[in-house]
């Protein structure tokens, strides 16, 4: 099968691709397009470095590579954080399923925004993936929330948000994904369901 | 009568704002105090929701409202340590109390990469980082040091910014 690489779904939207000299990182992304498997090392507060797996079950092909991520810009207040990444990775791409392209390589590009307080989150994120016959896409995805309470540091964290992506390739371009985060320590977990096209969004973030 | 209105809201004014007027001394200290001590209250209302806060859950108690209010000359509108047990047993084994203001903190991944980061240094007896009070809370090891542009730094490292470090009675409020 080829390796080729793309980014179906990109990076969580917060989940922190860039962590805290020498941590270490794994972030499992299921959301209506694709399944994906990174694992991040952070090299220096704003620069990290991982291996990326992908499956985009909506275009048929599965990615393989490295995935590179900068943090451009932090903004740090007393009441909030906000940050600006750009991103990206080469790989292999490989058609499976119906997708007979064979194999490609595949590189890709982002960017990611947040702001988030302890009540409130707003984030976007944007991705161009070129893998010649394999696949070519591009995708945004916006996404707000509040935490109905806060929660100190080591209790369960909850989140109510809801998450709109743009897929133009995709039958069903618009999608609306309405989601509940929990957090804990250093675990993330995200449980939604896609309203437009009755797909499960499943994230799992862990912060070694 | 305009001159009767403005004197009757000048009386108003310096009834109802604590401190707004202090004809003799102590006013304006009581007045920073209840500003605090509106602060604390919202904090201890905060920590209500917390079922296991302040009863071994997380294994600390925020003691910063009291503490503060009961420390005469410590400033009123900073945070103090929070007394974890590992915080409490390292004060008193001679380690020297740090309070870090940092900014930025909105969530447990901020907590976990000072834990981190701090909690491999040798020269650390305690850490913990209050997400509530956005501190950062250290004990030094006796005899050791850990200057505060090397806190700065390793902050940083974490992926933060210092605002403020207060080391020692002022960590303690005592100060």
């Amino acid at each position: 099968m080829g390796l080729a690489l793309a980014l179906a779904s990109g990076p969580a939207a917060n989940a922190r691709p860039v962590s805290y000299e020498g941590g270490w990182t794994l972030i499992e992304a299921t959301d209506r397009q694709s399944t994906s498997l990174l694992v991040h090392h952070t090299v220096d507060p704003k620069f990290s470095i991982g291996v990326r797996s992908e499956w985009d079950r909506k275009q048929d092909f599965v990615l393989n590579g490295v995935q590179a991520t900068y943090l451009a810009k932090r903004w740090f207040g007393e009441n909030y954080q906000a940050n600006l990444y750009v991103y990206g990775g080469v790989g292999a791409a490989t058609g499976v399923g119906a997708n007979q392209a064979g194999t490609n390589a595949a590189g890709f590009v982002g960017v990611m925004a947040d702001w988030e307080t302890r009540r409130l989150f707003a984030s976007y994120r944007a991705r161009a993936l070129a893998a010649g016959d394999v696949d070519s896409s591009f995708m945004q995805a916006a996404r707000v929330g509040f935490a109905p309470y806060e929660g100190d540091t080591g209790d369960l964290h909850a989140w109510l948000m809801v998450e709109v992506d743009h897929r133009p390739d995709n039958a069903d371009a618009v999608g609306v994904t309405p989601l509940v985060r929990f957090f804990k320590g250093p675990a993330l977990l995200e449980l939604g369901w896609s309203v437009i096209d009755n797909e499960p969004l499943a994230n799992f973030t862990y912060r070694f | 009568m305009t001159r009767c209105i403005a004197i009757a809201a000048l009386a108003v004014l310096t009834t109802a704002t604590p401190g707004a007027a202090a004809p003799h001394e102590g006013h304006a200290e009581i007045a920073v105090e209840r500003a605090h001590a509106s602060e604390g209250d919202a904090m201890q209302g905060d920590h209500e929701g917390h079922a296991d806060h302040g009863k071994g859950g997380h294994g600390h108690e925020h003691d910063h409202a009291e503490t503060s209010s009961s420390a005469d000359d410590a400033p009123r509108d900073v945070a103090l340590i929070v007394r974890t047990d590992a915080i409490v047993a390292a004060i008193a084994g001679g380690g020297e109390p740090v309070v870090v203001d940092v900014l930025g903190v909105v969530c447990d991944f901020c907590a976990k990469a000072m834990n981190k980061t701090f909690g491999k240094r040798k020269e650390i007896a305690a850490v913990y980082v209050d997400l509530d009070l956005k501190t950062l809370n250290l004990v030094i090891e006796p005899g050791a040091e850990l200057d505060d542009a090397m806190i700065e730094e390793l902050v940083r490292k974490a992926g933060y910014k210092t605002s403020a470090i207060r080391r020692g009675a002022a960590a303690l409020g005592e100060g």
